[in-house]
């Protein structure tokens, strides 16, 4: 284990107040709670794919900016509109 | 331990951190504009603390290039997320 997988791993165990926020409070909250969620698992990937020293696996990272990005306007959009 | 061991270190330390309190804030507050508040603060500071950490470690390469796009990205894309955010809560309470 080195720095970069420590960061890592605090910050997946930073996704629980998320979980929690997802299952206990309002929609609009988990909407919120997945907002930082996304966040966090992006920032985890890079930490990761430079901890396990695969600059490759970077891109993955780059991709998940944008898929979480366009994952939750979708999901504000449709709460908007049906919720 | 070198000053770069250090720095990168230090650099890491500060943006898990962050990101954590920004974790706390969200179960803290109770509010979901306060929650939001958190949420933004989360893509603005520690995305570029983690992004000049690789940029120490691998220097202006593809995996410090990539970091800093990435902060970039979060850093725009965090502000439209709000706004579509405290728009819903808006119409719901309308």
């Amino acid at each position: 284990m080195n720095v970069w997988l420590w960061g890592a791993t605090a910050l997946l165990a930073g996704m629980l107040p998320c979980g929690w926020l997802a299952v206990r409070a309002s929609r609009v909250d988990a909407l919120v709670g997945l907002q930082v969620a996304g966040t966090l698992s992006t920032l985890a990937l890079v930490l990761l794919a430079e901890g396990f020293h695969r600059s490759s696996y970077m891109g993955v990272a780059v991709a998940s900016v944008f898929a979480s990005f366009v994952g939750i306007l979708l999901i504000a959009r449709f709460m908007g509109r049906h919720v | 331990m070198s000053a770069h061991d250090l720095a990168i270190d230090v650099l890491i330390g500060a943006a898990v951190a962050g990101e954590l309190l920004c974790c706390v804030g969200l179960v803290v507050m109770r509010d979901v504009y306060d929650r939001l508040h958190y949420a933004m603060a989360a893509t603005a500071v520690p995305p570029f603390l983690i992004a000049a950490a690789v940029v120490v470690e691998e220097d202006w390469t593809q995996p410090g290039i990539n970091a800093f796009l990435i902060a970039v990205a979060l850093f725009v894309v965090g502000p439209v997320i709000a706004h579509a955010t405290a728009r819903v809560v808006r119409t719901r309470r309308a």
